[in-house]
């Protein structure tokens, strides 16, 4: 049995083209592929990402052509210039490298940010779909399954996932640090673009006491406010505002900071010196740096974010050999047990053949003899423990190989020294 | 068995605070669990360790200050075991356990050459006292390696050294530890003066001590106010947490001076 994967991804196609071939529903494509005779078996994994089918086939050539084929008239068919866009985006694995580069993808090793948790997910749904369709066999039901304790053991054993490497979510970490849990704090959150919504996604997943939102125009603030849950205010009230807020989060517009030293000064007053952790992400600077001179401020910028960020993301390329380290040792064991399953045909061939030799030899030289039942009994375990042993070593070696080539190597070597694909007549000549 | 129960307990407080080490540096919190589960561990040895000084003739006492340092060491022990329970501070066992294992090791060492006789009999007060300020003594330490771990982390948040996930607790976290230590420990330390305090007068027939004992009087007398100060302003003043962990880290320094210092330098 041989593996083949096509599939483009991030790696190999800008976002438009992974747009054209990306798969809603894979189910009917899953259908269509294991329809023919090419192909035994199929996962079909579709993400923002890649989009990637990997088959089990006894008709490489043949598999080959219907994959692309696949690609290039199902998945897309309104391109006229199909064939040529995926010339240089669609990658080919094989076996070994295709366990490999499955491995990899739920581990989140092969991801556009590294350790992300949302791939093996996407890898788990591919999965169930193809199974839900009947596509999916022992084969590739076994290498999934083995592609999950991978991503657990990648998960429990390194750092890789360990790290956040998002501007909101490091600024929620820190905020962690700072304080022993953001369920009684308050947070106030100054503007009501984009990159305050991401953050109020992090903190409202974290569960805050109470949060609100202040912006310049009043019903933008509400409409995010609304959203999740929040109050709706206006940029007068930011003092008021500052003095009830643990967290604060500034991403608005204008050339003068909106909040100084001297408003900070007065909110830890009215605070008793309770601190507050102020974020922010505003170019022009919203807050006025020199806050962070004050004893219970803890002020961190766009910069100060992105810097732990970037320590972070170098943190998980740092796991990524430990990570790759795994997923090799759980590929070679997923490609012993592969190999072990070629060899099942051949060992049952050889044992059968042994057999049918020794009981027409053993019939043959008796035909002229008379003997008792013991006796006959004796002779048929001496020849019996004659096969037996003579075919030990070789059966061992067989079902032992774990290395691919070799294995096959010597599979096929064991069916032309033992000749068991001549017709099974020539048993009686030998 | 006393002196053998110490110095398992000792191995046990020396494995802790290398595992809590390792766990801090690496960020390794299975480290950092092993380092409390060695710490639980060592306490129970440490516990019946003591039971068992009553086994030995004469009974040493606890007045002698390798025992009552070991004595301080299992309390402190025990003080942050139960903060454990209550606030995620599990990198205070790379402070509290290196303590811990000085404290044990110095009661083992005693206790492995004591010649077995010529002990002083002390009173019941005098028990009293040393218990009840050993355990304020062990308390405050907490209470200090928490300001210390505050100071450090208030630091590297400050300056911008901070990363995203960081082995240490948060300092809010660290406030509180330091808080509820301070606050049991000079309770305790104000009973343990007051338990002194009567002991001279029932042997010396007047407050305060003569001799070699003036010395360590006045210096804990010093520190007692100290920490009233230092509670006055916690509690009353509601002073902000990084001038309170700032106290408690030098207000530590200075009794570890008056109670240890003054009775081991000439």
């Amino acid at each position: 049995m041989n593996l083949l994967l096509l599939g483009l991804s991030h790696r190999t196609a800008p976002l438009e083209l992974r747009e054209r071939y990306a798969l809603d529903d894979p189910q009917p494509a899953l259908a269509k592929l294991v329809h023919g005779p090419e192909i035994e078996e199929a996962v079909v994994l579709s993400t923002c990402n890649r989009v990637e089918v990997l088959v089990a086939t006894r008709e490489l050539e043949a598999a080959r052509l219907r994959l692309r084929s696949f690609f290039e008239r199902e998945l897309a068919p309104a391109e006229a210039h199909r064939a040529r866009e995926l010339d240089g985006a669609l990658y080919e694995l094989h076996d070994a490298a295709a366990v490999r580069h499955t491995f990899r993808v739920a581990c989140s090793v092969d991801s556009q940010v590294v350790g992300e948790p949302q791939i093996l997910g996407q890898v788990k749904d591919a999965y169930r779909a193809a199974f839900a369709s009947g596509a999916c066999g022992p084969i590739l039901s076994r290498l999934y399954q083995r592609a999950f304790a991978t991503a657990k053991r990648v998960r429990n054993e390194t750092k890789i996932a360990e790290r956040p490497i998002s501007v909101a979510r490091v600024a929620v970490q820190l905020a962690e640090q700072i304080f022993e849990s953001l369920a009684e704090k308050h947070a106030l959150l100054v503007g009501a673009g984009e990159m305050i919504e991401l953050a109020l996604e992090a903190l409202v997943q974290r569960g805050l006491a109470a949060v609100r939102v202040a912006n310049r125009t009043p019903a933008r603030a509400a409409a995010l406010a609304t959203r999740f849950g929040a109050s709706a205010h206006g940029l007068d009230e930011l003092p008021q505002l500052l003095a009830a807020s643990d967290v604060v989060l500034t991403c608005i517009g204008g050339h003068e900071p909106i909040l100084t030293r001297a408003t900070f000064a007065a909110a830890l007053g009215e605070r008793r010196a309770q601190p507050i952790f102020a974020i922010d992400i505003g170019v022009p600077r919203n807050i006025e740096p020199a806050a962070n001179r004050l004893e219970g401020v803890y002020l961190y910028d766009l910069d100060d974010l992105q810097g732990v960020a970037r320590a972070n993301a170098e943190e998980r390329r740092r796991e990524i050999e430990r990570a790759e380290a795994i997923v090799l040792e759980e590929q070679q064991r997923f490609d012993g047990w592969l190999g072990a399953l070629a060899a099942v045909p051949t060992i049952r061939a050889l044992v059968e053949r042994a057999e049918t030799i020794r009981a027409s030899e053993l019939e043959r030289g008796l035909s002229g003899i008379s003997l008792g039942d013991r006796e006959r009994e004796a002779v048929e375990a001496a020849t019996r423990a004659i096969v037996g042993k003579l075919l030990h070593a070789p059966l061992a070696k067989l079902r032992a190989e774990q290395d691919r080539e070799a294995g096959l190597a010597q599979l096929e070597a064991a069916r032309a020294l033992f000749g068991l694909d001549a017709a099974s007549d020539e048993v009686d000549d030998t | 068995m006393a002196h053998a129960l110490h110095t398992v307990t000792a191995a046990c407080y020396l494995l802790a605070a290398l595992a809590a080490a390792a766990g801090l540096a690496l960020r390794v919190r299975a480290a950092q669990r092993a380092a409390v589960f060695l710490l639980a561990g060592g306490a129970l040895i440490h516990a019946v360790a003591f039971w068992q000084l009553h086994t030995l003739l004469p009974t040493p006492s606890l007045t002698e200050l390798p025992l009552a340092s070991s004595l301080m060491a299992w309390l402190a022990v025990v003080s942050f075991l139960l903060l454990h329970a209550r606030v995620r501070g599990l990198a205070l066992a790379a402070l509290v356990a290196p303590a811990a294992f000085l404290g044990a090791l110095a009661g083992a060492l005693w206790l492995g050459i004591r010649t077995g006789g010529g002990e002083e009999l002390h009173p019941i007060l005098a028990h009293v006292h040393v218990v009840l300020a050993s355990a304020g003594f062990a308390l405050l330490g907490v209470a200090g390696a928490a300001g210390a771990l505050y100071l450090a982390h208030h630091r590297a948040i400050k300056a911008k050294r901070a990363a995203a996930q960081s082995a240490l607790p948060s300092l809010e976290a660290l406030d509180r530890a330091n808080g509820a230590a301070l606050a049991l420990g000079f309770t305790l330390l104000s009973l343990g003066v007051l338990s002194g305090v009567l002991w001279v007068l029932e042997s010396q027939g007047q407050l305060w001590p003569d001799g070699v004992t003036a010395k360590h009087a006045n210096a804990t007398l010093l520190a007692w106010l100290l920490y009233a100060g230092v509670a006055v302003l916690r509690f009353g003043k509601r002073e902000s947490a990084r001038r309170a962990a700032l106290q408690s880290a030098y207000g530590f320094a200075l009794l570890l001076v008056a109670v240890v210092g003054l009775r081991v330098l000439p």
